[in-house]
């Protein structure tokens, strides 16, 4: 279905490279100068040590707009200690991944629905088309008007985002079940329960796993994305409250952090679906 | 006619009467195509070891061999794609080591070597840009080089639109679009179902003989291989050091032009087939 | 058969319709009988008269058409910025792609911007720029660059290994080889990366319009949370999402019409 593929396609796009850090090996004994563990970094270290020249100069000029990156360090540090870096780390995780649930459970539950389905499929196609192209950030301020501030505002945001490519993707996904399968089912007389736990889930099981790693990315950046607009909890607003507080490298350290755990998060779920393809013997 | 190589080299065993075959158009002094030593190393394990003969111009010359006999390595280090660890291979003399134009290589996977965006139109342009052919001369020779391979009412479709046989001609017509003096064929026709490779090899020696082409023919269809050259060059897998990969050079004089079917029944033909098959089973004891 | 196959076809796309219908009504229901606080959920009648308002196509000239003008806002924002981004996306990204020596030392750290949301970079940019227009259009076209730019590079790095064989064969140019050969190779995953960017696009406009009190729709449908004017609040929600509705749409047809060569 060309509605799906294109979704598909830009999972493609979106995974990041398996181990990260690591280079195929015909690369590396081209530089046998820099031990391939090092490369990745001589980049960004490169960056850092430019940016840390640059805002020592403007600093010393008068203007608070930058800060080096070892006085966010140093900020960092600071947050680390008096355990705002954990509570605010905490909330966003904590409220991302309670949103990914709810739109992970609704989307897979309606996708395995659209999925074995035709008519549904078919009955539901225009209302989906219609809803889909909603922006998340649009219903931002109707969670807020509906529950004000915290965490059931950001976890329906949440919610809403990881809903729709999961509902897109597992319903792809049990529609490219092998129909071989499904004709054994069939033929033994299996109860459409029996079937979708027996034959559909686990025929799906490791497409399943990379529409989560999307929904893992896509929870995470609008969970930061709903804190930096509106919501006064968590590591986008930290980051906010930072910058109008003409705390610099705090904010820096903020944005730095977000981008570390948001990197750590991905890459742990790119491990995760590479083991579960292998498990379920599919080529990861 | 069947030159069985020396224990050093095969070229001593070469006699001058392997090339004055009636098959074989006039020889030049200097050999067009000449593998000195050719040798090739790939990851600590020798493909191929020490390979030295000579192709006249105009010959159609065949490479079999079992699998891992470094036939394949041999065209692509023939045609500058992979260097040779030892030894050299001149074109006219002079030293083969990068890819030239002149040297045109159809690969067996024919369905990944066209431009998948392009028409066959594109794809056979894509040899005359390269040259710096200019605009205006395009059409004309990309419209008689899709005449010659039979493609000119599909010049408008894409290579996803074509069939097997089709693409594989496709690919054909762009190496022709090159005009090539050489023409390197890696298993052209593996892929194809047993008609269509038929019809293409009859198609193919039209073609070859119409331009004049010399022609290095890898496949590992025996009778392919005695149908289609003027010589039938068998290496072996795993010769054993100081021991040649070549090992076998047979002249076939079988009249041209031939056909599919009283070419296969043709005497010399059916003694050749006999030999090498006998060559090739002995090889795999 | 043929006929009722196309019957089939014809009911099915009815019955689709139905059911978005359907929903319409279980909302109409759902406001009018007061199920939900109409603070919360207006009635769809009060929602489409916000529409006509905002957009002055209202009959009576109640109507002071600052939807139309949001929605200006907010689009000529969207698009300036994905197409800065895409220009630039794509230039670097052939830049990069094209050569393996430039990929190994810049992928690590493409990889790890990836994950990077775009709208975590206003904070940053509020605090270079200041709050102005400018500001928003530099973090939305900031933002979007990245998929254009990481989808560039792998479409250029993935080139088939025969066709690569084949340039060298006809002793293609560096530059004939990247605009014959990556350029339409890496065509596909480009096209992919821009309509990812135009959806991130969107969203950092709205997000940006909102924290930076600029003009648009996100500053619109913030102030009428804030006001409670519930009808004005969904009225923009339905905009933004015909917004996302008919670029998405657009670029899909433009996708389809390039890629042509893909379908037999």
């Amino acid at each position: 279905m060309n509605r799906h593929t294109p979704s598909l396609r830009a999972l493609r796009v979106a995974s990041p490279t398996p181990s990260p850090g690591a280079t195929p090996a015909a690369r590396r004994s081209r530089f046998r100068g820099v031990p391939g563990k090092v490369r990745p970094f001589v980049l960004p270290l490169l960056l850092l040590a430019l940016f840390e020249w640059y805002a020592r100069r403007a600093a010393a000029l008068g203007s608070d707009a930058l800060a080096p990156p070892s006085a966010a360090a140093k900020a960092f540090v600071g947050a680390a200690m008096d355990g705002s870096l954990w509570q605010a780390t905490g909330f966003t995780l904590g409220t991302a991944a309670l949103g990914l649930l709810l739109g992970a459970v609704l989307g897979i539950a309606l996708g395995l629905v659209l999925g074995l389905s035709r008519r549904a499929a078919q009955l539901g196609s225009v209302s989906i088309e219609v809803l889909r192209p909603v922006p998340s950030v649009a219903l931002i301020p109707l969670a807020m008007l509906g529950f004000g501030f915290g965490v059931r505002m950001e976890l329906a945001i949440v919610a809403f985002a990881t809903f729709w490519p999961l509902l897109v993707l597992v319903q792809s996904a049990v529609q490219q079940v092998e129909p071989r399968l499904l004709e054994v089912s069939r033929v033994l007389g299996l109860s459409s329960r029996e079937r979708a736990f027996k034959i559909v889930l686990p025929a799906i099981v490791p497409r399943l796993f990379v529409a989560l790693r999307l929904g893992v990315a896509v929870a995470l950046v609008v969970a930061v994305t709903v804190e930096i607009a509106a919501n006064p909890n968590g590591m986008g607003y930290a980051m906010m409250i930072a910058q109008q507080s003409f705390d610099p490298a705090l904010m820096l350290a903020w944005l730095g952090w977000i981008g570390v755990v948001g990197f750590a998060v991905n890459a742990g779920m790119v491990r995760l679906q590479a083991w579960v393809a292998r498990r379920m013997g599919v080529q990861p | 006619m069947i030159a069985a190589p020396a224990p050093v080299t095969a070229r001593a065993a070469l006699s001058a009467s392997a090339f004055r075959s009636p098959t074989v158009p006039t020889m030049q002094a200097t050999p067009f195509l000449c593998f000195d030593g050719v040798t090739i190393r790939l990851g600590g394990r020798e493909i191929l070891s020490p390979t030295s003969f000579d192709v006249a111009r105009g010959e159609f010359v065949c490479i079999v061999g079992p699998s891992g006999c470094g036939k394949t390595t041999l065209l692509r280090a023939a045609s500058g794609l992979v260097s040779a660890s030892a030894g050299e291979v001149r074109r006219n003399g002079a030293k083969m080591t990068e890819p030239s134009r002149e040297v045109a290589f159809v690969f067996q996977d024919y369905g990944r070597a066209l431009l998948p965006w392009r028409t066959v139109e594109g794809n056979v342009s894509l040899a005359l840009e390269a040259a710096g052919v200019p605009a205006a001369e395009r059409a004309p020779r990309i419209a008689d080089v899709l005449a010659k391979v039979g493609l000119a009412k599909h010049a408008h479709k894409f290579p996803v639109q074509l069939s097997g046989g089709m693409q594989q001609r496709a690919q054909i017509a762009r190496c022709l679009a090159q005009k090539p003096d050489l023409m390197m064929m890696d298993e052209p026709f593996g892929a194809l179902d047993a008609l269509t490779r038929q019809s293409l090899q009859d198609e193919l020696a039209r073609l070859v003989r119409d331009d004049g082409l010399t022609v290095l023919f890898v496949t590992h269809d025996l009778e392919e291989a005695i149908y289609l050259g003027d010589r039938v060059i068998a290496l072996q897998a795993n010769p054993g050091p100081g021991r040649p990969s070549l090992a076998r050079m047979i002249d076939v004089k079988i009249p041209r032009p031939r056909d599919q079917l009283t070419t296969k029944e043709h005497p010399e033909y059916l003694h050749l087939r006999r030999e090498l098959f006998a060559f090739i089973e002995q090889g795999h004891e | 058969m043929n006929n009722h196959r196309n019957d089939r076809f014809g009911l099915g796309w009815l019955g689709s319709v139905g059911m978005l219908l359907a929903l319409v009504a279980l909302w109409w229901v759902a406001s009018n009988a007061g199920w939900v606080s109409r603070v919360f959920l207006p009635t769809p009648q009060a929602t489409f008269a916000s529409l006509l308002e905002g957009l002055n196509l209202s009959s009576g000239n109640s109507g002071n058409g600052e939807l139309l003008a949001f929605t200006q806002a907010t689009v000529g924002r969207m698009v300036e910025g994905w197409l800065l981004a895409s220009l630039f996306g794509v230039l670097l990204g052939a830049a990069i792609g094209v050569s393996p020596q430039v990929r190994a030392w810049v992928q690590p750290t493409l990889e790890f911007i990836r994950p990077l949301p775009a709208s975590a970079l206003l904070p940053l940019a509020i605090s270079i720029f200041g709050l102005n227009p400018g500001m928003v259009l530099f973090v939305v076209a900031f933002g979007a660059m990245w998929p254009v730019l990481l989808a560039t590079v792998h479409g250029f790095a993935a080139v088939e290994p025969r066709l690569s064989e084949v340039a060298r064969c006809l002793q293609m140019s560096r530059a004939a080889y990247t605009w014959k050969m990556g350029l339409p190779n890496a065509m596909p995953d480009i096209l992919a990366g821009m309509r990812l960017a135009l959806t991130i696009a969107l969203v950092v406009a709205v997000v940006g319009e909102m924290i930076a009190s600029q003009n648009g729709l996100g500053q619109a449908i913030l102030l009428a949370a804030r006001a409670f004017r519930a009808s004005d609040l969904f009225a923009g929600i339905v905009l933004l999402g015909l917004i996302g509705f008919v670029s998405n749409a657009l670029l899909a047809l433009a996708e389809q019409r390039l890629l042509r060569w893909q379908r037999p």
